[in-house]
């Protein structure tokens, strides 16, 4: 900016002012406006060109890992899980499996019967939960619904059914034994 | 009557000035845009993993990577021609 310009705005604003109420704080969050409004056509040319690169990495690396993801064998060893024994009928109880990362709802349906599931929807990974009033697991987040015994998608945006947690019931005590990564067989 | 060699010189000076204008701002508006389609096209293969539909990947990495390409010839070779090579 020439410094007839900057004469000239330093006239007819308060730019000055605003300098001297803030200049015990310049050293901490330095500030110039000047430096601010001098953005080249080249430089943001630099900067698009660098968005793109990153743009295509960025998607290049996620297709990559998460097809890497999919293919590593697991193994899982069976886990107790701890309280399943005291659930009522039409109750749910979370737990964490194989790993402490990786949460998990067991199901205990009306009639009985034991289903357990990854917790995270499969549209955006919230956590879904159990609604006993519908006898379904409901997402919060956009309104997407499984079915409480299978994991199916019922209704909403979500892609594919829940992931499946395998158990095995021996007496009152439940063991998870795997856990698999349904694809949309649709 | 002779046109005063100063005017033309302006002139051609002022018309030379705007046509590279346009090239660089053709440029931006170019690598704009195919920012936005790299968005989309990232968006999209965020959508296809966590559906874990691998199969729709390949084509959207292979889409961002033309869109790269693009970018990259844009950035080094679509320019604005320099005064000395005689065009504008």
């Amino acid at each position: 900016m020439s410094s007839d310009l900057t004469n000239a705005i330093d006239n007819v604003s308060d730019e000055r002012d605003v300098r001297v109420a803030t200049g015990p704080y310049q050293a901490e969050f330095p500030y110039e406006r000047d430096e601010e409004a001098q953005v080249t056509r080249r430089e943001f040319c630099n900067f698009l060109f660098l968005t793109s690169s990153a743009l295509f990495v960025g998607a290049a690396g996620f297709s990559a890992k998460s097809v890497y993801d999919a293919r590593k064998e697991n193994s899982f060893a069976a886990a107790e899980i701890p309280g399943a024994g005291e659930m009522q009928a039409g109750s749910a109880l979370n737990f964490k499996y194989p790993n402490e990362a990786d949460s998990a709802i067991l199901v205990r349906a009306k009639d009985g019967s034991y289903a357990a599931f990854g917790q995270k929807c499969t549209h955006l990974s919230c956590p879904v939960h159990y609604s006993k009033q519908n006898d379904r697991l409901e997402c919060p987040c956009h309104e997407g619904g499984f079915d409480a015994k299978t994991g199916a998608v019922l209704y909403g945006p979500p892609p594919r059914p829940l992931d499946k947690v395998e158990i095995e019931v021996l007496g009152d005590r439940i063991f998870a034994t795997g856990r698999e990564v349904r694809g949309n067989e649709s | 009557m002779k046109a005063d060699p100063k005017s033309i010189n302006v002139r051609g000076n002022r018309q030379l000035s705007r046509g590279r204008s346009a090239v660089w701002q053709a440029r931006l508006v170019l690598l704009v845009m195919i920012n936005l389609a790299q968005l989309w096209i990232l968006s999209a293969a965020v959508d296809a993993a966590l559906a874990k539909e691998f199969q729709h990947l390949t084509p959207l990495v292979i889409a961002s990577a033309v869109c790269w390409l693009i970018a990259l010839t844009i950035f080094l070779w679509w320019k604005p021609a320099g005064r000395g090579r005689g065009s504008a």
